[in-house]
C-alpha cells in the first residue's frame, strides 16, 4: 500500500465516502427494482446492484485491508453475470 | 510525502470521484427514465464506465501487486460480461414482445407500423413530426 494521506484526509476516509455514496445509488435502484413495472426492470436492477456491489466489495477490501474481499468480488461478478443469463433464457 | 505518492493518491482520488459521478448518473437515468430500453441505455453503459474506473483508480493505488492483477481480472471480466448480460436482457426483452416507448400519439404512427406504405401517408410531410420519419415509409 501506498501513501495513507492527501491534504490531510485520509484516504480510507475518502474510500469510505465513495462506497457511502455507491450504497445510496444501491437504495435508489432497489426503488426501481420493488417500484418497476414488469420483470425485465427487476432484472435490470439486480444486476444493477449486483455491479455496484462488486466496486463496494473491492473498496471495503481496501478500507479494512484484507484482500480476501477481492476473491469474494471476483466469484459475485461470476455469479451475477450467470444469474442474469439464466433469468433471461427461462 | 513524496512526490510520487502524492501524484498517485490525486489521480486516485480524481478517477474515483469520476466513476462515482457515472454512476449516480446511471442510476438517476435508471430512475427517471420513461421506458425499459431507455432505462437499459443508462444502465448498461454507465455502470461499466463507472466500475471500470473505479476499478482502475484502485490499481493504481495498490500498486503493481498481486491484488492489482486480481483487480484486473475482474474489471476485464465485468468489461466482457456487462455488456453481454445487458444485450441478453434486451434481447430476451424483444422476443417477449415489450413495446418501445414513443414520445408521440401511437394514431399518428399507427401506418407507420402497418408498412404497406400508402401514397396519402406522404401527404402529411409538411407537419414537421411526419417528416423525420418519412424515411421509414419508403
Amino acid at each position: 500500500m501506498t501513501g495513507a494521506s492527501l491534504f490531510g484526509i485520509e484516504m480510507v476516509d475518502i474510500f469510505l465516502a465513495m462506497a457511502i455514496l455507491i450504497v445510496m445509488a444501491s437504495f435508489v435502484s432497489l426503488y426501481r427494482g420493488i417500484e418497476g413495472p414488469g420483470i425485465f426492470n427487476r432484472i435490470i436492477a439486480v444486476n444493477v446492484i449486483g455491479t455496484k456491489t462488486i466496486v463496494l466489495l473491492v473498496l471495503i477490501g481496501f478500507i479494512y485491508e484484507r484482500p480476501d474481499f477481492f476473491d469474494i468480488a471476483l466469484v459475485y461478478a461470476i455469479l451475477n453475470f450467470i444469474m442474469t443469463i439464466a433469468a433471461t433464457r427461462y | 510525502m513524496s512526490d510520487t505518492t502524492m501524484i498517485t493518491n490525486i489521480l486516485t482520488v480524481m478517477l474515483l470521484l469520476v466513476g462515482v459521478f457515472f454512476m449516480l448518473a446511471g442510476t438517476i437515468g435508471f430512475v427517471r427514465f420513461p421506458d425499459f430500453y431507455s432505462r437499459m441505455h443508462a444502465t448498461g453503459k454507465c455502470d461499466t464506465l463507472g466500475e471500470g474506473l473505479m476499478l482502475v483508480a484502485l490499481i493504481i493505488y495498490g500498486g503493481a501487486t498481486f491484488i492489482s492483477v486480481k483487480i484486473l481480472f475482474l474489471m476485464a471480466f465485468i468489461l466482457l460480461a456487462n455488456p453481454t448480460s445487458t444485450h441478453a436482457i434486451a434481447k430476451a426483452a424483444y422476443d417477449v414482445g415489450l413495446e418501445p416507448w414513443r414520445s408521440f400519439d401511437s394514431e399518428e404512427v399507427a401506418w407507420l407500423n402497418t408498412g404497406d406504405g400508402d401514397t396519402d401517408n406522404t401527404g402529411n410531410t409538411d407537419e414537421g413530426r411526419a417528416g423525420e420519419d418519412s424515411g421509414e415509409v419508403q
